[in-house]
């Protein structure tokens, strides 16, 4: 992965000349939100080239879900342009959606899934633990388990990019580990970008942690390498604490 | 706050409602005094039925008798009895059938002068279907009447009085649009001679059409219509005031009427109806004069008492009213 | 709720005639102008069936006018939801009928559709429907966009389901507004009978007036204020129960 705030000083794409077969980069992105506002981005560029999950990180306010929009094509930036590699449709999900409360959240789950990824579903279910929500409507649900509803019904789409914005937010930390580890696993060949503002957990489980700074900090983004945990790997405690402290320093 | 608490609480609020209101209305109208500006209500809006009281208030009439006074036109929305009562106005102009079922409810009325001699409220026709000249020619058309008012009345006695039963003509309720008439879906139109059925004649003819008006006292029914009404409370403190007013409108009235000041008089109703040709204005004053003066009538202002006397009893007859109410009694006649 | 609402209406209807009765004996009117207990009463009792009668017979067209009016609002509602030309011009041609007073069209509508039924019933539809079209212009122009994301970014975004979620988010909102309209639609289909009509409680109300006969006009008001407090209360009811039956909840 690259990033840069300013694309005359660095290489937006180092990966670029690999070839990777997945890839998404912005360019040269720019956007204020208002006419008379101060831009939140001047000529942003940001690459994550592999598939895996990884992560935007930052502290709040900085244009985090701006930016996600921006990738996922919800918001037009005023300048610059977003590729990626592939054809597969880029979804973003975040963790304030609901489901229509006129069924049951069994109900809902049936109705969006694809033919044929019913198997899929069910495992998942089993994964987030949220078999027992099944029979409830969604109104009826804690904030993590709609959380988790939420996530889990765009996981059973086509998409070859996923942008989770807090996601798991609300979700408690053992089963969000439990969660991420399955993901990481179940969509290998995938690409999760993962928004998160736990440093723990994104230096813990994500591969390519682009930092995004404030305004004022240049350049804007830090590349910093996470510790992608896999489930049958353990954690160095040392290389953990390493790149915590890189994250840390950039944001 | 529990809800026995709640329920006190919302019955001392209409409690308190209700005294205030009641307070606000003690000072009301009630203490007016006659010193300043006098108001006269009319029945209806200003047209050529109502040529002599604002010909008597343009021309100063009222002021040579020493009297300021507002002359406020009627509507279908106003009622000047009422506002006698209340004491929103002194003097007021009302129908016969308005008074008497006034009267009946103890409403304190005087009547001072009848302006109509000749009822204005006739039935316009057209004539294809050939004239009416009794009453039995009724049989078979379709009437429009406006129920509820003085026109159903005198129809209906007209027809007891000729004995047509239900079946032997058919009714149709009226409104202002005249659209039903004009379309021929109805064949006798309640109308004010000197005003709706002079335009309506005069559209008609246009048309190739000949029309008639069916006059109901032609045929014995003297309903009595626009008469001068005051409350009993300003009739007996100030007659004096009272008699000046009636003195100083019949004056007006009878100028109005008078030929030599007919061009002032049509000055007058186009200032306050610019929408009606000249030629039409005229007809109506020419119309009004008749029914308001008639050549062999009595003098401008006489109170009908054998008409009045007719519309009490017709009342009675058709349960307009439940009891007698002597209306003779309240017929002050100031001339 | 029923019980409550009725309740209520004879507190209000109570309270206007103790201030009438207050102003006629503080005032010493006559009956003329205001009737007395006694006549009230009298009244009541010679003109209640027929009145009551009436007002059934306006009910029904202010029922039939309500749903039809709902039709309409919905029907200008939905494709007027959209940005696009067409649902600009759906909305201007809804706001410029209404601009116009509903006296000033009546006549053209007695012309075409006589004084009858038809005329009665739409120009109740016509009174009504406003604050619904308004509503429903509101409810369907506002993205729910918590809940609409996931299918549009997903493609399964349909105007049939676009219209289901707004209605769903905001069915106590629909609910409320077409109680509420039933308010209108009674008074839409009395305001008709008393400009034409011959038939109906506006249309005895109209007589009344004639007569200066202020105690059938205050019966026709209690019998239009109970019947009024039944509809709406049941309307209330239906839109409780129908929130219950979709959305799951008590």
């Amino acid at each position: 992965m690259a990033a840069a705030g300013r694309p005359s000083s660095r290489r937006a794409c180092p990966a670029e000349r690999k070839r990777s077969p997945m890839r998404i980069e912005c360019r040269n992105i720019s956007y204020r939100y208002h006419a008379e506002s101060e831009p939140i981005f001047e000529n942003l560029s940001l690459c994550y080239d592999q598939p895996g999950f990884h992560a935007l990180f930052g502290p709040s306010g900085v244009g985090k879900t701006t930016l996600a929009r921006i990738i996922c094509g919800e918001i037009q930036p005023a300048g610059g342009s977003v590729t990626t590699s592939r054809t597969e449709p880029i979804l973003y999900t975040y963790n304030l959606e609901r489901l229509p409360d006129w069924a049951t959240t069994g109900r809902h789950l049936e109705r969006v899934t694809p033919d044929g990824r019913a198997g899929l579903r069910e495992s998942l279910v089993d994964i987030f633990d949220i078999r027992p929500c099944l029979d409830q409507r969604f109104g009826g649900l804690s904030l993590g388990q709609q959380n988790r509803v939420n996530l889990l019904r765009y996981l059973l789409q086509d998409f070859g990019f996923l942008i989770m914005d807090e996601s798991l937010a609300n979700v408690d930390e053992k089963t969000r580990e439990t969660i991420i580890m399955h993901l990481k696993e179940l969509f290998r060949d995938r690409m999760i970008i993962y928004i998160s503002h736990n440093l723990v957990e994104v230096a813990r489980f994500c591969r390519q942690i682009a930092v995004l700074r404030s305004v004022s900090k240049q350049p804007r983004i830090v590349r910093v390498t996470g510790q992608d945990l896999r489930l049958e790997g353990r954690p160095d405690r040392t290389a953990l604490e390493k790149t915590m402290l890189e994250m840390m320093n950039a944001a | 706050m529990n809800g026995k608490t709640g329920k006190r609480n919302s019955l001392l609020a209409a409690a308190w409602i209700l005294i205030v209101l009641t307070l606000a209305v003690a000072g009301a109208p009630e203490g007016r005094a006659w010193a300043g500006t006098l108001n006269y209500r009319l029945k209806w809006i200003y047209n050529a039925s109502v040529i002599g009281d604002l010909y008597a208030s343009g021309k100063g009439y009222f002021r040579a008798a020493g009297l300021e006074v507002k002359v406020r036109p009627g509507g279908p929305e106003r009622d000047a009895l009422r506002e006698l009562e209340l004491g929103y106005a002194d003097f007021g102009v009302a129908s016969a059938d308005q008074v008497i079922r006034a009267v009946a409810k103890g409403a304190p009325l005087v009547v001072v002068a009848q302006l109509f001699q000749v009822n204005p409220l006739q039935w316009l026709y057209r004539t294809g279907k050939g004239m009416i000249r009794k009453l039995d020619d009724l049989k078979g058309r379709t009437i429009g009447i406006t129920y509820g008012k003085n026109d159903e009345i005198i129809m209906r006695t007209l027809l007891a009085k000729a004995g047509i039963g239900r079946g032997q003509v058919e009714f149709y309720s009226v409104r202002l649009d005249y659209t039903p008439f004009l379309r021929g879906k109805v064949d006798l139109w309640p109308v004010y001679a000197n005003t709706q059925a002079v335009f309506l004649r005069d559209k008609l003819s246009r048309a190739g059409e000949e029309t008639a008006l069916f006059v109901p006292g032609d045929f014995g029914v003297r309903f009595v219509a626009n008469s001068v009404v005051t409350s009993e409370k300003l009739f007996k403190r100030n007659p004096e005031l009272v008699k000046r007013f009636v003195g100083a409108l019949l004056a007006g009235w009878k100028a109005a009427l008078d030929v030599k000041h007919q061009k002032e008089a049509l000055a007058i109703l186009r200032q306050v109806d610019r929408d009606t040709p000249l030629r039409i204005l005229k007809t109506q004053l020419e119309i009004t004069r008749r029914l308001v003066m008639p050549r062999s009538g009595p003098p401008l202002g006489t109170i009908d008492f054998e008409g009045w006397r007719q519309t009490e009893r017709i009342m009675l007859e058709q349960g307009q009213i439940k009891a007698p109410v002597k209306i003779l009694s309240c017929l002050k006649p100031m001339l | 709720m029923l019980p409550r609402r009725i309740y209520q209406f004879f507190l209000i209807y109570l309270l206007g005639i103790l201030v009438l009765l207050s102003l006629k004996y503080g005032l010493q009117l006559s009956d003329y102008v205001i009737p007395g207990p006694k006549t009230l009463w009298q009244t009541a009792l010679e003109v209640f069936p027929r009145y009551a009668l009436d007002v059934w017979n306006t009910l029904q067209v202010a029922l039939i006018g309500q749903v039809m009016s709902i039709v309409l609002a919905l029907a200008i509602g939905i494709p007027g939801r959209s940005t696009t030309w067409f649902g600009n011009f759906i909305k201007a041609a809804a706001y410029n009928v209404q601009a116009y007073p509903i006296v000033a069209i009546a006549p053209i509508i007695f012309i075409l559709l006589g004084d009858g039924f038809l005329s009665r019933l739409l120009i109740a539809a016509m009174i009504c429907y406003f604050p619904i079209l308004l509503t429903v212009l509101g409810v369907m122009s506002e993205p729910v966009a918590d809940v609409e994301h996931f299918y549009r970014c997903t493609g399964r975004m349909r105007w049939q389901l676009e219209v289901k979620i707004r209605a769903f988010e905001n069915l106590h909102k629909l609910t409320t507004v077409i109680a509420g309209s039933a308010t209108l639609a009674m008074a839409g289909t009395i305001v008709a009978e008393f400009i034409a009509a011959n038939a109906g409680i506006g249309y005895s109300i109209r007589i009344a007036l004639y007569q200066s006969d202020l105690a059938r006009i205050l019966v026709a008001l209690l019998l239009i204020g109970i019947c009024l407090s039944v509809y709406q209360g049941l309307l209330e009811h239906t839109g409780s129960l129908v929130k219950k039956a979709w959305t799951g909840s008590a």
